[in-house]
């Protein structure tokens, strides 16, 4: 009884740690699973590979596994698709924040992975650990606690008026929480732009970077723009993250002190 | 090529086959506990490793050995271009560790010493010591052991062992003495040479980052 | 039945650590896999060794058939070099990042196609 119950256990342990997204969950997994392994030696009748598999598998191979880890691992990024900020071109990506973070990923010597994801995955993906770095115009709605980098670019919050109808924003977004009563909320930037110009909504409260994107590609151009909030990008860093927060804070520092921030917001932005 | 790996395929499968059929003769085997009482041991899986499979089992430390010696080379040969900083210690990661280094060090021990009689052996105690060195490490930082421990001293008694172990080996298949005396002093130092391959590893790994 | 429950769990092993190996992209991940498969393949000789009601193989431990005591002797030393040839693979691994910056698989192909880029 007791080997059938330990083999379910080893075999949901390592299907566990194998189908993890996050590499330290999968070594943590895989250092339980040998433990359970060890405990099924055990049920076999075989006490000196347990106590080795035991010594082994859960003390030593699990720590050299999260030495090389935190020595090389990945540096997971949850973006929203943004002009200007994220995006994809030609299968690649590009944009301010994704340039600030592949610098970043070098000299941290981690390799930068994106997740696309909604605005209103954010939070969550930050919380569940799922994910170390939040980017694509990330404002934190009131109540959401997120680790917030130095501010990368000045912008603000802004309610665009095409007509008195009702009034959009994005679901997630900061906007969100200056919606009048009788808004709409949409997935993200592109259905909310597509709602406005065939006039399902008459406004919007958006960052200005959007406004001026819309703008830019000519088709809708809001009649007038009343400020909300002032604001500023900044890229979100997972709670659990602090000393990557750090290093991300020490790093921007460094690229205003060389100047080279405004050459990229040059570059980017205009 | 097809054809070669199907030929291939179905000798393997033959051999197999062949195998399980019975028609090679079984050789007799003695049972489990001759075994032990011709080597002065009560554990039959320790008289088989330090008996019956000495060479086997010299060699596979002669491995364990030249694997650490590539861990050496490798990490050597690494230029880190800019150092991780430094974690911050806990305080209850330091308490635990300081109150479990002294348990872990005795029963790893123990593994060692008794293991002709019950379960245990060199290699789990030498896993165990291993684990011990790496809470002393946690407790007090990679650097300040290193800077204790010496490390050419460390690396003269790793080979010291190896050298042990050969000696020990030799004597044993020469002069075809047995008792429990030689399987306890051959765990032992397979034990010391497990342990201080470990930290080796476990040692470089972390000092090129800096801290555990 | 137990014998069974541990063969067939072995096999599961071995087969979710080399499906690891092959789809994953990552080296550590594929390191993992095969660490997986590794223990499923000791965990096969084990079961092998197991017999229905066996006890552990060690004398004195009363009447009744003993597990084959062959099987883990081989497997003993095996873990441990395991642990070794691991350790051995993360160096390298470490190594690769430090001079490709990536761990990717299909990124260190392509750039190996292309021609690594020069420091």
């Amino acid at each position: 009884m007791g080997t059938i119950l330990f083999s379910a256990l080893t075999l949901a342990l390592a299907v566990f740690a194998l189908t993890r997204r996050r590499l330290l969950w999968g070594v943590i997994g895989v250092g339980v699973h040998s433990l359970a392994l060890a405990g099924l030696y055990l049920f076999l009748a075989a006490p000196d590979v347990a106590l080795t598999q035991a010594a082994v598998g859960f003390g030593l191979v699990t720590f050299i596994y999260l030495l090389a880890v935190r020595r090389t691992g990945k540096l997971t990024v949850a973006a929203v698709e943004t002009p200007c900020l994220i995006y994809q071109e030609n299968e690649r990506v590009a944009g301010l924040e994704w340039e600030i973070l592949s610098r970043f990923g070098r000299q941290l010597h981690r390799d930068v992975e994106v997740v696309w994801a909604s605005r209103a995955e954010v939070p969550a993906l930050l919380q569940a650990g799922e994910v170390d770095i939040g980017a694509g115009a990330v404002f934190p709605r009131e109540g959401e606690a997120l680790l917030l980098s130095r501010p990368i670019l000045p912008t603000r919050i802004v309610t665009g008026r095409w007509g008195p109808g009702p009034v959009g924003a994005v679901a997630g977004d900061r906007g969100q929480d200056f919606l009048p009563p009788g808004g709409t909320l949409y997935e993200d930037h592109a259905a909310l732009a597509h709602a406005l110009r065939r006039g399902e909504v008459e406004g919007a409260v958006v960052d200005l970077l959007h406004v001026r994107q819309w703008v830019l590609s000519g088709e809708i151009r809001p009649r007038e723009t009343t400020d909300v909030e002032e604001a500023a990008f900044r890229l979100a860093v997972a709670p659990t993250e602090a000393d990557v927060l750090r290093a991300l804070d020490a790093f921007l520092t460094e690229l205003e002190e060389t100047g080279e921030l405004a050459q990229l917001v040059e570059r980017y932005v205009g | 090529m097809k054809a070669l790996a199907a030929v291939a395929l179905l000798g393997l499968v033959a051999l197999l086959a062949l195998g399980v059929s019975g028609v090679f003769p079984r050789p007799a085997v003695p049972s489990g506990e001759d075994i032990a009482a011709a080597w002065g041991a009560e554990n039959v899986v320790a008289a088989i490793i330090l008996g019956v499979r000495l060479w086997d089992t010299l060699f596979e430390i002669l491995v364990y050995a030249m694997t650490m010696v590539g861990v050496k080379l490798g990490l050597r040969l690494l230029r880190w271009e800019r150092p991780l900083p430094p974690v911050a210690e806990t305080p209850l990661l330091r308490r635990s560790a300081d109150l479990l280094l002294g348990p872990i060090v005795v029963f790893a021990l123990y593994v060692a010493v008794s293991g002709h009689l019950g379960p245990g052996g060199g290699f789990p105690a030498g896993a165990l010591l291993g684990t011990a060195l790496l809470l002393l490490a946690l407790a007090k930082g990679v650097e300040r052991l290193s800077a204790e421990i010496h490390e050419p001293t460390l690396e003269w008694a790793e080979y010291g062992a190896i050298v042990a172990i050969l000696a020990l080996t030799g004597a044993l298949l020469l002069v075809g003495r047995r008792g429990s005396a030689h399987l306890i002093a051959a765990n032992l130092l397979i034990a010391l040479e497990v342990a201080i391959g470990a930290w080796v590893v476990l040692h470089r790994f972390a000092s090129s980052r800096g801290e555990v | 039945m137990e014998g069974l429950a541990a063969v067939a769990l072995a096999i599961a092993l071995v087969g979710i650590g080399f499906w690891t190996l092959i789809v994953r992209r990552n080296l550590i991940w594929k390191l993992l896999g095969l660490n997986v498969a590794a223990g499923g393949a000791i965990l096969f000789l084990v079961a092998l060794a197991h017999r229905p009601g066996a006890r552990p193989p060690i004398v004195g431990l009363g009447p009744g058939p003993s597990a084959d005591p062959l099987p883990h002797a081989l497997v003993l030393t095996a873990i441990v070099i395991d642990f070794a040839t691991l350790a051995l693979a993360l160096v390298y691994v470490v190594f690769l990042t430090e001079h490709r910056h990536t761990q990717d698989v299909r990124r260190l192909e392509r750039d190996e196609e292309r021609g690594w880029p020069q420091p």
